[in-house]
Parts: structure tokens; sequence; C-alpha cells
């Protein structure tokens, strides 16, 4: 017990924020309806995923909402095996993949039969649904 | 050299690296920064200008600028605080550099420095997470560092075919240099058996894939070319070339996951100003951005040292080992020697100039053309950095 470094603890700080998401309040009421949207500039139309209240290229405001979906596309994904704060309730490695549906990609959570990952090029469709912890989200499932 | 004044690096410190659970930030910060100013042979008096570059929110200071700058010895003479997630450290230095360069002060100092180990993981990983884009990843997803850079790792190698043992090689080969650092986090080598069979961090990512969860701080005294030779200094190391680049916040917004854009767009605006033709031919050694395998391989492709799609058998032939085309990462890298977010950019420093000033005794390269190189990422790509360094 010697070598123990002497140490204290911090007072508890707790950090949790409110999300300021009005102006894509159609993109999170979307999820709840099983639907996904992106936004295209009404002025340059740049199509924005996730979705834009305002337009990067050429500073408009107008913004259409468009919906994403059909067959998409897996370009990228990992399962994660170690889980950070606010994912307590994850009960085994998930999977996060990004996959793209015509112009648009998006990222969610990749749900295979049984334990099987996806692969790079699998065709995917997407759903919403909430996780345990009552976020909507969307999960890729092999077409 | 671009335009206006010469700048160069005087003195450059390191602290230990590692988990350094009994310092306080400003005794961390303190470390660094005592050898860099003992390095110059300055005083704490001469300093006009000090920049403070952190990550921060993993330790318990909050806004640690002007508690470690006070520490030090500086008040009243900055600090600047910076921040760009892992490469923290470039932007300090460039702000400093840009400060000398514009005449505004003669003698500045950049500090980078980064307490990681306060937190536990799940929390660490939290800050790492919510730092691309919380809104549209953490918050739905849980994203970690590890994991962004593997969604990388899976594409590159569904693409290039890139395997498990070219990625283990590269944590062997940096394992092996830390091993002689005694600023290293981890001064031992792994055998390739013991990377390709650790667990899985995050797939394909395993446990020897990735750098650790480090504590360190660096620091780098940058002057003018007057003031260089009114301290008579003949060993300065001048920063010839320095380049930036960034990227989205957002994955689905990027066009491509197997290399990051930053570090092409960074090198090459370094390698116009430094007039580098040819990286390979042109740099005797290279500090680059490891803080997963997957990183160093994506690197060699993008900053030009082989055509893309190509890292995996750079790695393999030994290309980027002592003896080979560009030794890269002769320290031991982020995956070994260890990565303290806003240290690991001006640690990178610390490690070029020891290498061009002959100084890296167990670990000095063979110099043919005394010029080296930093390349230092934020995020995947988020911030991208890259300096040429020469004597």
């Amino acid at each position: 017990m010697g070598d123990e470094k002497f140490k204290m603890e911090s007072r508890t700080f707790v950090l949790k924020h409110e999300l300021p998401v009005s102006r894509v309040e159609k993109y999170w009421k979307g999820l709840e309806e099983g639907k996904i949207y992106g936004t295209v500039c009404n002025s340059c139309g740049a199509k924005f995923s996730p979705p834009q209240a305002d337009c990067s290229y050429c500073y408009s405001s107008d913004m259409e909402w468009v919906e994403i979906g059909g067959e998409g596309e897996i370009e990228a994904f990992t399962q994660l095996y170690t889980y950070p704060q606010g994912f307590d309730f994850v009960e085994k490695p998930y999977v996060i993949a990004v996959a793209r549906f015509g112009d648009f990609k998006v990222m969610g959570w990749f749900e295979g039969s049984g334990d099987a990952l996806p692969t790079i090029g699998q065709k995917v469709k997407a759903q919403t649904k909430q996780d345990e912890s009552g976020v909507w989200k969307i999960y890729f499932t092999p077409m | 050299m671009g335009k206006g004044r010469r700048v160069g690096i005087i003195g450059v410190g390191c602290s230990k690296f590692g988990i350094r659970d009994e310092l306080t930030v400003q005794e961390l910060a303190f470390e660094g920064v005592k050898e860099a100013l003992e390095d110059a042979g300055v005083t704490r008096e001469d300093i006009e200008l000090s920049v403070a570059g952190t990550a921060g929110t993993r330790s318990y200071e909050l806004m640690p600028a002007v508690p470690i700058n006070e520490y030090c010895g500086f008040a009243g003479r900055g600090p600047i605080r910076v921040e760009a997630a892992c490469a923290t450290g470039s932007a300090a230095v460039y702000t400093a550099y840009t400060s000398v360069k514009a005449g505004i002060a003669d003698l500045a100092i950049a500090i980078g420095f980064e307490k990681m180990n306060e937190v536990d993981t799940p929390t660490s990983l939290a800050v790492g997470g919510r730092s691309g884009s919380y809104l549209w990843e953490f918050h739905q997803y849980g994203t970690t560092f590890p994991g962004y850079y593997a969604m990388h790792a899976s594409a590159h190698m569904a693409r290039y075919g890139t395997t498990d043992k070219q990625l283990a090689l590269v944590a062997v080969k940096n394992h092996r240099n830390a091993a002689k650092n005694p600023k290293a986090q981890f001064q031992k080598e792994i055998s390739l058996e013991k990377a390709v069979g650790s667990r899985y961090v995050a797939y394909p990512l395993r446990l020897f894939d990735c750098s650790a969860i480090t504590d360190g701080s660096s620091a780098a005294v940058i002057a003018s070319e007057e003031k260089i030779k009114e301290l008579g200094i003949d060993n300065a190391v001048w920063i010839e070339g320095v380049g930036y680049s960034s990227d989205t916040a957002n994955m689905p917004k990027r066009e491509d996951y197997a290399g990051l854009k930053a570090t092409v767009e960074a090198s090459r605006m370094a390698y116009e100003m430094a007039g580098i033709e040819g990286p390979v031919k042109d740099l005797d050694v290279v500090a680059l951005h490891d803080c997963f395998t997957i990183a160093e391989i994506m690197a060699y492709e993008d900053l030009g040292f082989c055509k893309k799609g190509e890292g995996g058998k750079f790695i393999e032939n030994g290309d980027s080992d002592f003896g080979g085309k560009i030794p890269v990462n002769t320290f031991g890298g982020l995956k070994a020697k260890g990565h303290p977010l806003g240290a690991t950019g001006v640690a990178m420093f610390y490690e070029i100039v020891k290498q061009l000033r002959e100084e890296a005794k167990d670990l000095q390269v063979d110099l043919k053309t005394y010029k080296g190189l930093t390349h230092n990422i934020g995020g995947t790509g988020h911030f991208g950095w890259v300096f040429v360094l020469g004597v």
C-alpha cells in the first residue's frame, strides 16, 4: 500500500444538454413515422443528409424536405465492442454502418440474421425504430 | 519558405507519455515547457507569446489554458488557447509560427498538453465519440473514435485487400521503435501473433491496432531568423512548409472512406511551399498520425509515399522502417509512444527536431536531405495539418 498515490475525487458534475432541433423537427418526427428525410436546397440544388436548414454552398435558407429510401448499399461499417458512456443499455456489440441511398447517405445500426456482419456493397433497406433508451434511429437490414 | 521572414524552432521539450495520474495538468505542462526552454537556452522572461493547445473535457480543469500558462510563468504573455481535436498541437504550433512570421512576436512558445486519464474509459470514449457530430451521429448511434477509424478500415480493406496482418505490422514496427524511446508510454516490443490475436475493440480494429489513452505534454520554442541570429543559435530547425485542410464532421457527407482528403490537400499545400517534388526522395524522416494502424496505412497513400491502395504492401515490404524507402514514426508513433491529443502534434515537432539535429540516439535515421515531415490529423480527417521542417 506504500506505493499508492494520494488522490481525491472531484465533485460530481452532470452535463445534460437541451437539443435545439426545432428547425429540423421534420427529420426527428419523421423517424417516429418510419420516414427518413434529407433536405435539398431550392436555390442551388445541393442535397444534405443529415438535413440542414441552411445551404452551406449558396447560403439560401429555402430548403425542401425529401424522403430517403429504397435500396441502399453499405459503404463502411464497424462493430463496437467497447461502449461509450450513455450506451450502458447495450447488451451486445452493435454494428454502425453508412449506406448510400441514391444521392444521399445515412448512418444507421445494422441488424443482420444472427450475428452476421454486413459486407461492403451489401444491399440493405432502412427502417426506423426506438432503441432501448427511447431514442429513434435508423436500422439497416439486408434486402 | 513562403512569404515573409524565416521562422525556426530553437527548442523542444516533451514530458514522459503514459498514465501520469500523479500530476495536475499544470504540473504536466510544466514538464514539457521546462525542457523546451532549457533546450532553447532561453528563460521564461524571453517568451513574448504563449499558445496553449488542448482538446480538453477529460480533465477536471475545463479551461486550463490560463492555469497552465500561469504555472509556467507566462502570465501576461498569452495564452491563446487553440483546439483542433487530435490535431490541436499542430494548430498551436501554427498559431505561434504565424505570430512570429507576421512580426508580432520574435519569440513564442507552443504548448500542447492533455490529461486523459482523470475519467474512466466509457467517459473518454463518449468524449471522443461526441466530438464528431453529436446530434446526427453519437446521439443516435453511439459512435466512438475507434469506430470511426474502423469504418474507414472496412472500406480500405474491402477495396484494396488490406489485411489484418498488414494492420498489425504497423503496430509491431511502432512498438519496436517505442521500445527505444524513453518518453514512450509502451517501451516494449510486441509480436505479430500477439497483435493479430488481440481482441476486437471496433471491428476490424483490434486492441493492438489502437493507440491508448495517454497523458502528456510537449512544447516548442519558435523564433524569427533575426532573433535566432541575435541569440547566436546555430542549430535551429526551419519551418519550410505548412499545409492545412479539413473535411466534413458527418460521415454520410464524405465522398469516400478509403482515405483522408484532408491529408491529401494539406500535404500538397505543404509540399508546394517547401519545394518538395517527391516526398520519398526529398524527406529523410516522417512523423505521421497513426492513432490507429489503418491511419498509418492510409497516410502512406494520401501523403504520396505510394499509390492509393498500396499502403498495406508499403508496411509489409519494410518501406517505412529504418533502412526502408522513408522511415516513418521512428519514435514509436502515436500507437506506442502515446497520443495525448493536444500534445501529439507538438510532440511530432519534438521528434523530428531531434532527428534533424542528429540527437535521436538509438532511433537516429541517416540524414541525406535534412528534411522531415509532421502529419497530424484531428478526428478522421476532420482537421489535417502537415509541416515540412529542414536544417
